[in-house]
């Protein structure tokens, strides 16, 4: 592994008798892009708020480039900051905003002056020293936040999720972007949001957070193939949630109304299993070894068609996927359909989570 | 926040009646004010037998008096200004990140539920040749007679302070906490310690209120009558003094006219910078 540019070692936060963080620990390697990924509340930015050194942790420490920073003040520690409504200073104009920090560090005019001009080509805003914040579109002040930040040549660069407020498309380009300067600069971000289709797109990591602990920590495939709760499977993705009890060579699917399919190896006697959309196929009504469902909705998404049939007897419906151009002919609300599954890609997860 | 807002903050739509409506009084408070302020100006530019004279400015500005007074006017309430300035600012600073800041703020704006008058007799009271000011001096043995504290320029600029801080606490007050706490934060994250990110950050930010305050404080102070009249006496008078005298012990309103009008155009020229620079200053901080 290469060397480590962040650890967070057993950090806890209490408020008061809420528990934000229950005990976290997590190692980020240099020039690596992780992001923390999670629903509101569970404590993803006061993680990343202690690491800023805003919150002070009630107990656990966290290095920097190897050296503890806890007795460190914000102003000390090699952090920088894309905040969420990027607090941009609204009296500077772009240079003076790109310039504050090295101006507090006493460097000389012409070495900030250089410096502006680099950073503002690397972010692609050349020719716009000298604009005011309010003369700037969203995407451009997004730039410049990050730009600020990375002028410092930070450790580690925190980002709370700066891009949430940007409509869909812009917010497409910018994480292109975000991943395109992160890698040309080496800098290892920090990336938070609880946009799962952001986290998978951008990161090399994603750590999964629930209710102040880390569910999982991986590659987006390992997260997205290998989950290892029901809360990772469901959060991340879409996905069916199956009982399955093996008896006799064939599997039983408890909550599928009981209907018994092949027996794949490898699984064991039972299990809850997470099997995502596209692991399960539409097939001829009555084919070999199908299971009979209705189809109750279709969901056309370009690329993908998203299919929701009810299989009898069974508490939620199935949920299938499958490249738009080979959806099966005259598939249509109330359809009769097979559905088959590949439970061989399904992952098993641990019965009580 | 973070989007470019395309809303306009201008487009508010209003019916014709309401524009008369909304209209009415602000014609009739702009029409009283120009129609008195034109009215002094007749009256102060007209000689006895009705002709157009600047005799009556000859003899204001002719009497050393009255240059006295028109002076110490100035120097008092830019004193009370700056004073104003340098006690506010912290106040307003601690009260913005105070926990109980509702309660700090009753505190500050307690002294307006009691008239000025009661006010200003407070400090009479603790001034006094014997005040309680002039009983510990005495008691302590730092003078053998009592000091003079009451009727000096001195009392009036500490008691025009007094009177007059909450407005300069208010004024500060509403641009500091209008400042989003994570510009502090941002300044912290780019290597500025508190001291720096306040000189950098809050500072600028709060300076066109800062300003605004300056103006407002200016412009009463100026005016004053009641405090340089009950801590100033009628020996070192003000321009407001002077005019108090001159309608209600001298009935001489042609000289009350004129001295009105040379405080109109004094309190302009003073307070012209001021709202020039609160301006520019406004005029740099981006709206976000």
């Amino acid at each position: 592994m290469a060397e480590q540019a962040l650890a967070i070692r057993g950090v806890r936060k209490s408020f008061g008798a809420v528990q934000a963080l229950r005990g976290v620990s997590l190692d980020v390697a240099r020039g690596e892009f992780v992001s923390f990924l999670g629903p509101s509340g569970c404590g993803k930015t006061t993680l990343l708020r202690i690491i800023a050194g805003f919150e002070t942790p009630t107990a656990g420490e966290v290095d920097i480039g190897g050296a503890a920073i806890d007795h460190l003040p914000p102003y000390r520690r090699p952090v920088g900051i894309v905040f969420q409504n990027l607090a941009l200073f609204p009296h500077l104009s772009v240079a003076g905003n790109l310039g504050f920090g090295l101006a507090v560090r006493r460097e000389s005019a012409a070495e900030i002056r250089r410096k502006v001009e680099d950073v503002l080509t690397l972010v692609e805003l050349q020719g716009f020293a000298e604009r005011r914040m309010h003369q700037l579109s969203g995407g451009q002040r997004q730039r410049v936040a990050l730009a600020r930040a990375l002028i410092m040549q930070p450790g580690v660069l925190l980002l709370d999720e700066p891009l949430s407020a940007l409509d869909l498309k812009l917010r497409r380009q910018l994480q292109g972007e975000l991943k395109r300067l992160q890698r040309r600069t080496g800098t290892t971000f920090v990336f938070v949001t609880h946009d799962q289709e952001e986290a998978m797109a951008m990161s090399d990591r994603v750590a999964v957070f629930r209710d102040g602990l880390i569910d999982q920590v991986g590659s987006p495939e390992e997260i997205y193939r290998r989950p290892l709760t029901r809360f990772v499977a469901e959060f991340v993705g879409e996905t069916n949630i199956i009982e399955m009890r093996a008896a006799e060579g064939m599997a039983r699917l408890v909550n599928l109304g009981g209907v018994a399919v092949p027996l794949p190896p490898g699984l064991p006697g039972e299990a809850v299993l997470s099997l995502r959309p596209e692991s399960v196929t539409l097939l001829p009504p009555g084919s070999p070894g199908a299971i009979a469902a209705t189809v109750t909705d279709l969901e056309f998404g370009g690329m993908t068609l998203r299919v929701l049939a009810q299989v009898q007897g069974a508490a939620q419906p199935v949920r299938a996927a499958m490249p738009s151009e080979r959806a099966p002919p005259g598939l249509a609300v109330g359809a009769l359909v097979g559905l088959g599954f590949d439970l061989g890609a399904a992952a098993a997860l641990p019965r009580e989570a | 926040m973070s989007v470019a807002s395309s809303a306009t903050t201008s487009g508010l739509a209003l019916s014709p009646l309401a524009r008369v409506l909304l209209g009415l009084p602000k014609a009739l408070a702009i029409t009283a004010f120009i129609g008195s302020l034109v009215g002094l100006a007749v009256a102060s530019f007209t000689a006895p037998d009705g002709s157009a004279s600047l005799g009556l400015y000859r003899d204001l500005f002719g009497s050393p008096a009255t240059r006295a007074a028109i002076l110490r006017s100035l120097w008092v309430a830019a004193t009370v200004t700056l004073a104003c300035l340098l006690l506010s600012y912290p106040l307003a600073l601690f009260i913005s990140r105070a926990r109980n800041r509702d309660l700090m703020l009753i505190l500050v704006l307690s002294p307006w539920l009691t008239s000025i008058v009661v006010r200003t007799f407070g400090w009479v009271v603790l001034l006094g040749n014997r005040g309680v000011v002039n009983d510990a001096i005495l008691w302590l043995g730092l003078s053998a007679e009592p000091v003079q504290i009451i009727f000096t320029p001195f009392a009036m600029v500490l008691g025009l302070t007094h009177v007059l801080m909450p407005y300069m606490v208010l004024s500060i007050l509403s641009a500091l906490l209008q400042i989003d706490r994570r510009l502090s934060e941002a300044g912290m994250s780019l290597g500025a310690g508190p001291v720096e990110t306040f000189a950098r950050v809050t500072l600028p930010l709060s300076a066109p209120g800062a300003l605004s305050g300056c103006a407002l404080v200016y412009l009463i102070s100026a005016g004053a009558i009641v405090t340089p009249l009950l801590l100033g006496g009628l020996r070192d008078r003000v321009i407001g003094t002077q005019i108090f005298q001159e309608i209600f012990h001298l009935y001489d309103f042609q000289r009350a006219a004129g001295l009105a009008l040379i405080l109109v155009v004094t309190s302009l020229v003073a307070i012209a910078p001021l709202q020039a620079a609160e301006g520019w200053l406004r005029g740099r901080i981006s709206r976000l």
